[in-house]
């Protein structure tokens, strides 16, 4: 038997439904629906705007027919329905409201699609329609494979320990089992107010360290309303502008890295990073193709996110446990390089030679780093960067690890003369190729 | 009744075709057209019709006759219905070179909106075709806004 729950993938409003009604006298009408939803498990509301003879009809014959498309296969379902009222308050309501809202201002019509009510119709029978297309695979199926990756991916996550490798395994195991290309891992700086880009696949430049203002597109709605936001057809919605185009010589002008994206991105699926209600950060996919990400997919991402969440958030506590100073060991420097460090203070940005490498907390970590490191230290323990009051770290002190891990990928990405190796938990290493010569601009 | 010229072309183009039937208890039933053809002159409409995936719209055709046929154009939602009394034919060799030809065109016109054949592929089929022949008795405006559902053409009362 099919169950209004098995066809998520109808309710998109992806492909148009259409209703069939006939009044009185038996003559039929046909309407096209901007959107029918699935109100529980045996009932559906249609957005009642333009089909006047749809409402007069059923005022006389409470019986309709409504057909519906599976957005991702094309197959078809025809429901027998019964109209029981029309809503013009309540929740329903208001959701199918800001729907149409929303949708008809990003095609430029807002103020068109009036909502005069949503009608509930009863479900008393749902019909698959015979098809002589090729049959594809069914929701049941979909579902069961689906978990079945989603059990792999966690499987990869959860035998990392330092964050580096749970969010490299994190993007592995999509790549290679949902079979996800462009993916963006953002972890969310509530300090800031932004998400920042701490790890990607699938695009020409890695994006490490770029910014997502909050209020800015799927990823930063995911992270304010902890939920899953998906976009199955972006062609018809406009998309998120967070992207800056940029080029490494506007990365030194603007002292911003620009976002990865696809310009012509058609499906997007952004889902929080939540761990004890908490939300760390936002994974975020993206591709070319209309309807990219299925239900079954948001189900299992939302347990593979709960599991990188899981994984950073205990990554991150257990590299603070390390409370033994290191033995300061003095060394002289490989070479007679030096390279010029260049500290803004009005941002905490960092350029070297000239070349931007990044600002905010890993700007001053990188700071402090260099200017220890001319008394000859090279080895650091996370406690001592908590504790030192020039770091002014901010108060929420558990992501120092995921700061740490931003600085060290962007100065290999710079491939930059200084880096910082991890040489156990909570402890990094520097390494210089070079001496560094200090200037700081303060006004 | 005489159909307006561009309307009759509208009519036989690629555009999206919906039959809306009732039977004898009032459920009203839906089925898709695989192209269709219409003499201006006379106003008679005839629409290609799956009679394997659409039975329940043939045997209401049968019964009562009423039925209703919206054209929607994909790509801007231009929507007209029609509205007549319509019986069932067999279909022609012209009749099925018409409806292969619109699977065609409309297969074409959808995917270059970005659907995939693989989707389009589950509703369009002309296995065991009828023809629901429709002498047109009114037409209606049904694109998405506030004419939708003017009457704008019938035939006289007789």
């Amino acid at each position: 038997m099919i169950r209004l729950t098995d066809l998520q993938a109808c309710f998109e409003g992806v492909i148009p439904s259409i209703v069939a009604t006939a009044g009185a006298d038996g003559t039929p009408n046909i309407s096209y629906l901007s959107q029918v939803v699935r109100v529980d498990d045996e009932h559906i509301a249609l957005s009642n705007q333009f089909f006047s003879k749809t409402a007069t009809n059923i005022r006389e014959n409470p019986h309709a027919a409504v057909l519906i498309v599976d957005a991702q296969t094309g197959e078809q379902y025809r429901l027998a329905v019964t109209f029981v009222e029309t809503r013009t308050t309540g929740p329903t309501f208001e959701n199918v409201k800001a729907h149409i809202e929303a949708t008809a201002a990003q095609e430029g019509m807002a103020g068109i699609f009036r909502l005069f009510g949503v009608d509930i119709y009863h479900v008393r029978e749902i019909v698959h329609i015979s098809s002589a297309a090729l049959a594809t695979t069914g929701v049941a199926e979909r579902r069961a494979l689906r978990l079945t990756d989603a059990a792999r991916v966690v499987e990869l996550i959860a035998a990392r320990t330092d964050i580096d490798a749970i969010l490299e395994a994190a993007l592995d195991g999509l790549q290679q089992y949902f079979g996800y290309e462009n993916m963006l891992l953002l972890a969310q700086d509530p300090i800031r107010q932004v998400l920042t880009t701490i790890a990607s696949r699938g695009y020409e430049k890695t994006g490490i360290g770029s910014e997502v203002p909050f209020g800015d597109g799927v990823a930063s709605r995911a992270a304010s309303e902890g939920r899953i936001i998906r976009v199955s057809d972006l062609s018809r919605i406009k998309r998120f502008a967070a992207a800056i185009s940029g080029s490494a010589s506007d990365e030194n002008r603007t002292r911003a890295i620009a976002v990865p994206g696809m310009p012509d991105s058609m499906s997007q699926i952004a889902v929080p990073l939540l761990a004890q209600g908490r939300v760390q950060g936002v994974l975020f996919a993206e591709s070319r193709a209309r309807l990219a990400f299925t239900s079954e997919d948001e189900a299992a991402l939302n347990i593979v996110a709960r599991q990188i969440a899981a994984s950073w958030m205990l990554a991150e506590r257990m590299a603070g446990e390390s409370h033994e100073v290191p033995a300061v060991q003095l060394r002289t420097e490989p070479s007679d390089r030096t390279f010029r460090v260049t500290y803004h203070a009005v941002d905490d940005s960092v350029f070297i030679d000239d070349e931007y490498v990044i600002k905010g907390v890993p700007g001053r970590l990188l700071i402090f780093f260099l200017e220890a490191c001319r008394g000859g230290r090279r080895d650091f323990t996370n406690r001592e960067l908590r504790m030192s009051a020039t770091l002014r770290l901010p108060d929420i002190k558990d992501n120092l690890e995921t700061r740490l891990l931003l600085l060290r990928r962007r100065l290999e990405e710079k491939r930059s003369p200084v880096r910082l190796v991890r040489s156990g938990r909570g402890r990094v290493t520097l390494e210089l190729q070079g001496a560094p010569v200090l200037h700081r601009v303060t006004s | 009744m005489r159909i307006d010229n561009e309307l009759a072309i509208f009519l036989s183009s690629p555009v999206m075709t919906i039959l809306g039937t009732c039977d004898a208890q009032g459920s009203p039933e839906i089925g898709r057209g695989v192209g269709a053809r219409v003499d201006s002159e006379t106003g008679v409409l005839e629409v290609v019709l799956s009679s394997w995936q659409w039975p329940g719209t043939v045997a209401n055709v049968r019964n009562n006759g009423r039925a209703a046929v919206t054209f929607a154009r994909p790509h801007d939602y231009v929507t007209y219905q029609v509205k007549g009394r319509a019986q069932i034919v067999e279909p022609d060799a012209q009749a099925l070179l018409l409806s292969s030809r619109y699977i065609n065109d409309i297969t074409v016109v959808l995917c270059q909106l970005g659907l995939e054949r693989r989707q389009i592929d589950h509703w369009l089929t002309h296995r065991e075709p009828v023809v629901v022949r429709l002498p047109i008795e009114s037409v209606f405006i049904q694109t998405p806004g506030s004419k939708a559902g003017r009457l704008i053409a019938s035939a006289p009362i007789q």
